[in-house]
């Protein structure tokens, strides 16, 4: 059922892919430039497409490898097809292609690349310029995820794994300064309550994790991703992450004490008054003394984030960072919050701090290549890779040295790709509030219009607006009757 | 969108009647025929329903993996696609996207349980070389919307709860027939209800005309799984058999 948009499936290059040849004929649709990232289950490797249309343009192809327990397609990437094949807004990755490679079942997911990610420009900041993040940076950032995040909401997905690192910004282009939500491994369609993560043996990074899945709640909401999004925007202020609480690892319990206590000593301690199901959640009944035991008197939050009581931006973070999930502030009015309306306001190209005047694009630096690595993943490029060979001779031929891997200062064992890229110009046409179920942009959000796209048009499907909701609107004529 | 059947891919992907009855050439070169192609399918949902059963899945991983079946058969052929190996499979990867993985030598196991066929008998390799194989013929959607949530919402909404059991039942048959292939499944929940009430005799006409829903459609829906119920008191393994034969796959 071709639609034109994606997935192709490889005819050629896959039933007689075990002939001998290592490189299917998809492949020789890219070139291959090299490795940009590692994971559990496989690699990430940044490449140019080759056809006359697009030519030169940047793709990450992530690679998963055939898990060795002989259970094939990994339920990971399973989740992230059958996700990113239904779902299109500008805030998110988009799947460019899949692609099967019957001789040695691997599985390839090709994805517009995204030069930099929140994880890089907070490091940039933090260790290189020793400055703060531009506040129209920030709030760009910020709204664009928030952005993404409505649709993601809207439409029932719930992300579960949103962090610095996944949330990815795209480099010079049309979409510069563009936010993209990345890696779709965890996420989940919530039409049954979904049990946690932990029920799986999957883990998680628990800095950005919300409360009362540390306390042990059975069910997920969208609320958990707020609670993220809340330790990212601190984040960005202030270039630490907001809760660096030591994981105790090689445990099923949900349970973290440490991290909990670091988000006590921000926070205080949450309290059946505000939060009134805290008392039914299974960690708080059975682990008071060690979670009640040390009381932090003074709520601190905007002393660790370096922002005036009354202003807005801390309005915005505090109800971000509510205990209560349901209290806690959905992505939609976020997106409404009085944060958003006043100046500097939020911007389409992040990147692009002094609005007014000359544009200046803030420069971060570019991801590391390791050029050396081929898709097979092997560390020398072999001569029987034309495509890539070229790369290798300027590259690094000289000491076979793999650029230091992203992954080595990561914060935590990441289940998910370290670094997932993401996203085409052609969802560029899609406003951001097509598919939001209009009216959450705060009508005077100056969210530019690229035009350079156009042509672009035909690949996109135009969703309806405000088709937010589940089931079937029975008004709803169906196109076929 | 993954939670709004409006937009899905599923939606998008409905197709006409006369689009999912088409045998395929090759299958056609071998003499089967249109009847021969419903049966076998027909044959397929019931066998994963019973490997569903003894995986202990629930009836919605085995919706999904029929869908899946029954989508791949619009597009390849079954003297290429073996169904009964497409059939294991399909239930190995909607169990995956349905979020309850079953491994592949517990279906394995159950495959040669329910089998004292041989020719139904693969291994794991060959599952997960097939699962490949589905992904790519399902052009890698893989959400399916299904009656049953709609069903649970119009009988509340109806009062009609005493007609669950015999409702999600009917529903549970429509998968022996393309019905999921070809209407939105919240006609294909209203034709349930409508065949239940008339069996148990409820008077439901208000009700219906309350919905703005095409009764003329979800009336065609339900008169062709009346059709199936009178047609296929009458099959017997014989012509199964038979049917297999023609496809004269792993002689």
């Amino acid at each position: 059922m071709g639609d034109g948009t994606t997935a192709t499936s490889n005819r050629g290059g896959g039933g007689n892919g075990g002939s001998g040849s290592n490189k299917p004929a998809w492949l020789q649709q890219y070139d291959l430039i090299g490795k940009i990232g590692e994971g559990t289950y496989g690699l990430v490797f940044l490449a140019r497409t080759k056809s006359p249309s697009n030519r030169g343009k940047s793709i990450a192809i992530k690679k998963f490898k055939q898990s060795k327990d002989g259970d094939g397609v990994s339920p990971t990437a399973i989740r992230e097809i059958m996700l990113l094949r239904e779902i299109s807004h500008e805030n998110v990755v988009k799947l460019v292609n899949v692609h099967i490679n019957h001789a040695d079942m691997s599985l390839y997911l090709a994805f517009d690349y995204a030069e930099h990610d929140l994880y890089e420009i907070i490091r940039h900041h933090r260790d290189k310029v020793t400055n703060p993040i531009h506040p129209y940076t920030v709030k760009s950032l910020l709204w664009q995820l928030l952005n993404g995040l409505n649709y993601l909401h809207s439409n029932w997905i719930i992300h579960r794994d949103l962090k610095p690192s996944n949330i990815l910004v795209m480099g010079e282009g049309d979409e510069q300064g563009v936010v993209k939500i990345a890696d779709f491994g965890l996420a989940r369609i919530y039409q049954a309550p979904l049990k946690p993560l932990s029920d799986n043996g999957v883990v998680v990074t628990i800095w950005y994790r919300a409360p009362e899945l540390l306390l042990g709640a059975k069910h997920y909401t969208s609320a958990v991703d707020m609670w993220a999004v809340g330790c990212i925007f601190a984040e960005l202020l202030t270039l630490k992450p907001l809760f660096q609480g030591a994981e105790v690892k090689a445990t099923p319990n949900p349970f973290q004490l440490d991290q909990l206590d670091k988000i006590f000593r921000v926070l205080g301690h949450p309290t059946q008054e505000k939060w009134p199901t805290l008392v039914n959640l299974p960690h708080w009944q059975s682990d008071v003394q060690h979670i009640q035991g040390h009381k932090y008197e003074n709520p601190g939050l905007y002393s660790v984030v370096h922002l005036p009581l009354k202003s807005a931006a801390y309005d915005l973070l505090s109800k971000m960072l509510e205990y209560d999930p349901r209290k806690r502030i959905t992505a939609a009015q976020a997106l409404d919050h009085e944060y958003f309306r006043s100046e500097p306001l939020p911007g389409r190209n992040a990147l692009v701090p002094s609005q007014a005047g000359a544009e200046k694009v803030m420069n971060y630096p570019t991801r590391p290549v390791d050029t050396t690595t081929d898709f097979e993943g092997t560390n020398s490029l072999q001569t029987s890779q034309p495509v890539s060979s070229g790369n290798a001779v300027s590259g690094s031929m000289a000491a076979g040295h793999v650029v230091p891997n992203r992954s080595v200062p990561r914060p935590m064992p990441v289940v998910g790709m370290q670094r997932i890229q993401a996203q085409g110009m052609s969802a560029y046409n899609l406003t951001s509030q097509a598919a939001m179920g209009g009216g959450m942009n705060p009508g005077s959000i100056p969210m530019q219009r690229g035009v350079a796209a156009q042509a672009h048009q035909q690949q996109m499907r135009r969703k309806d607006p405000g088709m937010g909701m589940p089931g079937y609107p029975p008004q709803q004529k169906s196109r076929r009757f | 969108m993954a939670a709004n059947f409006w937009t899905s891919s599923h939606y998008k992907q409905l197709l006409d009647q006369e689009e999912v009855d088409v045998v395929h050439p090759l299958d056609k070169e071998k003499g089967v025929t249109l009847e021969d192609f419903k049966l076998i399918k027909m044959h397929m949902a019931n066998y994963i329903g019973r490997l569903g059963q003894n995986v202990k899945v629930r009836q919605r991983v085995v919706a999904t993996a029929i869908t899946y079946m029954r989508r791949v058969y619009t597009r390849k052929a079954m003297t290429e696609y073996d169904p009964r190996l497409v059939a294991p499979t399909s239930l190995y990867l909607a169990a995956k996207a349905e979020e309850s993985t079953v491994q592949a030598r517990l279906l394995v196991f159950y495959v040669r349980k329910l089998n004292p066929d041989e020719k139904y008998r693969y291994e794991i390799k060959d599952i997960l070389e097939m699962e490949m194989k589905i992904l790519e013929a399902l052009n890698y959607y893989l959400v399916v919307f299904h009656p049953y949530r709609a069903l649970s919402q119009l009988l509340q909404d109806a009062n009609l709860n005493d007609l669950t059991q015999l409702s999600w039942g009917i529903v549970n048959d429509t998968y022996k027939m393309d019905l999921i292939l070809i209407y939105p499944p919240h006609l294909i929940a209203l034709a349930c209800i409508y065949i239940a009430s008339v069996h148990k005799d409820k008077e439901t006409t208000a009700w219906f005309e309350e919905l703005r829903v095409d009764m003329n459609v979800v009336k065609n829906i339900s008169m062709e799984i009346l059709d199936f119920y009178d047609s296929h008191r009458t099959i017997t393994e014989d012509r199964i058999t038979t049917t297999f034969n023609k496809l004269a796959l792993r002689s």
